[in-house]
């Protein structure tokens, strides 16, 4: 094992390889706040890269509904339970990562999903925590809660499945970091599938190996935004590149969000993959929950998200996010307008701080006639 | 630096002492696997030719060089023996196996067994786990789930979960002629290994691949895939006959090596995580 260093956790750690960044990373940000689950980039995906045979079963995107929802079964609690405490210090995180926490002849802590573990991709939809008690009302922050949570690879900077893999059929693009199966090379051992803590590489059994998220490189490396971004309805999603923190660039949407602001953070930092989609973290689900999820920056996130109304910079950059197909590696505010440009400043897409909103006459007395609420 | 350890071969015979007087004196086990010549080779591992040939009893040992290992010892060992032409050598390989594993999936593995070979008979033999750099195997690997394929298993999810049911495939579009080439390249471009070519994704006709290494993790499909196989069931396990070429130089070589593997499914074992043995003694002389 090697010593590589993750900013996430805020030290080192041991990985199977040397440290060896891409020269750029994939990112994502993700704002849970904006999701509805209508699954939309779970068809996205489905429609475009898992149509096949042996691939039926396969979301390499997903959405569930925290925090009963899952897929495959208890993905994220079989791996919890198995690691034990994790314990933070600060924003240094003090307990083991999955590569630390290797039993005797394994690479990494994990777990193997089976089939059944497959079997119902949206168990636990719309479950809340907590009970519906007589006399409950509405009352803020909300009893129960619950939120969606979509998931697609992460395309982690130190990633499990890679490590896992005793024949190097997985590696890490140096140009853009995206994570791939070789398909040629894979023979079928499934270490990935049990290696990969958000469960996000899956067995084909009809070709007999494992396949991936991919994302959707074709297009990225035409500058545009993945499948599952462009169809996002709630437009929650952007994709861009990440710098190290101490490269941050403030013009970079992702570094704005991820290290200017803090207010989208990693999915589960303590397993110490340094996942690349950040997650602008509900604000009505509580703390000890969310913390455990996204680490301990997860309250702070939300006290910035919630001042975004007053904030024209931040409220602007998320106003930005599904406004165009193609990748906005830079932005910037002028006065009430917000421009996302190509890396040399080139502009793609303008769109206004606040939509302006029309307010129409319920009669309209020109034609004699009474307006209804659709189109 | 090539790594200072050769595995220089000691053969080491085992004799039971019996105590004086004893009447009958069993045959002493056999120290090496001999193969028998015959004029054909046979193709089931049932046919009385098998008889003439003398069965060498391996132990196995866990994989438990490199990550992932094995930790749990299953089975325990593997009878082997081997009969050969002029150009071919077969070997029977009998292992108790109490479950036929043949279907992989996400968490199901299939049995299978592996002979191997070096490529190059040299008075050092490479490292036994699959070689190593500059020092090549050639492994003759056979799987159960292929066996099942070759005898019909199909192709479709419902062979797999018969009671799953799939709306569409977009290679099965009624605008595309089943069966033309149109159709079959929309099918390939659904199956990424496939379409690479890769010789796990099939489609099959041989339950056996031949492969190539040098060392852990380089595992590599020969350039040809003429070896020959196939398994059955027995009453207590897998009786399964790997047949290949006879390797070049082996005749003239003063001390060749093998060596073998079995994979148990039922224990979740695959690639790294197999019992195996150590180099085996094997003689393909011309025996008397
Ligand atoms: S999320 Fe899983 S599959 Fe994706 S790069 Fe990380 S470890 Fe690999
Ligand atoms: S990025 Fe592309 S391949 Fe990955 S989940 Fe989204 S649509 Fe699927």
């Amino acid at each position: 094992m090697a010593r590589v260093y993750n900013w996430q956790i805020r030290r080192e750690m041991s990985y199977w390889y040397p440290e060896n960044r891409p020269q750029k990373q994939f990112a994502a940000v993700f704002d849970i706040n904006k999701c509805i689950a209508c699954q939309t980039c779970t068809l996205a995906c489905k429609t475009t890269w898992t149509s096949g045979k042996g691939q039926e079963y396969m979301l390499w995107n997903n959405v569930e509904s925290k925090p009963y929802g899952c897929y495959p079964l208890a993905w994220d609690l079989k791996l919890l339970k198995q690691l034990g405490p994790q314990q933070w210090n600060g924003g240094g995180y003090e307990g083991r990562t999955i590569f630390e926490a290797a039993p005797a002849g394994q690479r990494v802590l994990g777990w193997r999903p089976d089939d059944h573990d497959f079997s119902y991709p949206n168990v636990g939809e719309d479950d809340c925590a907590g009970k519906i008690e007589n006399g409950t009302n509405l009352h803020f922050p909300h009893l129960t809660w619950f939120f969606y949570l979509a998931r697609i690879c992460n395309h982690c900077t130190y990633p499990a499945c890679l490590a896992s893999c005793p024949r190097g059929s997985i590696y890490k693009r140096p140009e853009d970091g995206i994570v791939l199966v070789d398909q040629g090379r894979c023979r079928g051992y499934r270490e990935c599938t049990q290696g990969c803590p958000y469960k996000k590489v899956f067995f084909n059994p009809l070709t007999g190996t494992s396949e991936k998220c991919i994302a959707c490189y074709p297009k990225f490396e035409n500058k545009l935004q993945q499948q599952c971004f462009l169809n996002c309805i709630g437009k929650i999603r952007m994709a861009g590149y990440i710098s190290q923190p101490e490269n941050a660039i403030p013009e970079n949407p992702i570094d704005y969000l991820v290290h200017v602001r803090k207010v989208a953070l990693p999915l589960f930092p303590q397993f110490g993959l340094e996942p690349n989609v950040y997650y602008i973290p509900p604000i009505h689900a509580p703390d000890s929950f969310l913390r455990q999820m996204f680490g301990p920056g997860a309250a702070a996130a939300i006290e910035t998200y919630r001042k975004a109304p007053d904030d024209p910079d931040l409220a602007g950059l998320l106003s930005l996010f599904g406004c165009s197909e193609q990748v906005m590696p830079r932005w910037k505010r002028e006065n009430d307008t917000i421009i996302g440009a190509e890396e040399n400043g080139a502009e793609i897409v303008r769109v206004p701080l606040r939509e302006p909103v029309y307010i129409r006459e319920a009669f309209d007395k020109k034609y004699n006639v009474a307006r209804v609420n659709c189109p | 630096m090539r790594p200072l350890y050769r595995f220089v071969v000691i053969s080491i015979s085992f004799t039971f002492l019996l105590p004086a007087g004893c009447q009958k004196t069993p045959p002493p086990p056999l120290t090496e696997v001999a193969a028998v010549k015959a004029s054909s080779i046979p193709a089931k591992s049932d046919a009385a030719a098998w008889n003439a040939a003398p069965e060498f009893v391996a132990k196995l040992i866990l994989q438990d060089l490199v990550e992932p290992r094995l930790m749990t010892a299953s089975t325990p060992e593997v009878r082997v023996r081997a009969i050969r032409t002029d150009r071919e050598i077969a070997f029977r390989l009998e292992w108790e196996d109490a479950t036929r594993n043949d279907l992989a999936d996400p968490g199901n593995f299939c049995d299978a067994c592996a002979i191997q070979l070096p490529q190059k008979f040299e008075p050092t033999v490479p490292a036994p786990q699959m070689g190593e750099a500059g020092k090549t195997v050639e492994i003759t690997y056979w799987n159960a789930g292929w066996q099942a394929k070759v005898e019909g298993r199909g192709d479709a999810i419902t062979d797999i979960y018969p009671n799953a049911t799939v709306d569409h495939y977009p290679f099965d579009a009624k605008s595309l002629e089943k069966g033309s080439p149109q159709q079959q390249e929309m099918a390939k471009r659904y199956a990424p290994a496939r379409a690479l070519g890769n010789a796990m994704a099939g489609p099959r006709d041989t339950p056996v691949q031949d492969l190539i290494a040098d060392g852990p993790g380089t595992i590599t499909p020969a350039a040809a895939n003429g070896s020959k196989g196939s398994g059955q069931r027995t009453a207590k396990g897998w009786a399964v006959v790997l047949s290949r070429r006879l390797p070049e130089g082996i005749a003239a070589a003063a001390n060749p090596q093998i060596a073998f593997a079995v994979w148990d499914g039922a224990k979740e074992e695959v690639g790294a995580k197999k019992m195996r043995t150590a180099w085996i003694n094997f003689n393909v002389k011309d025996q008397p």
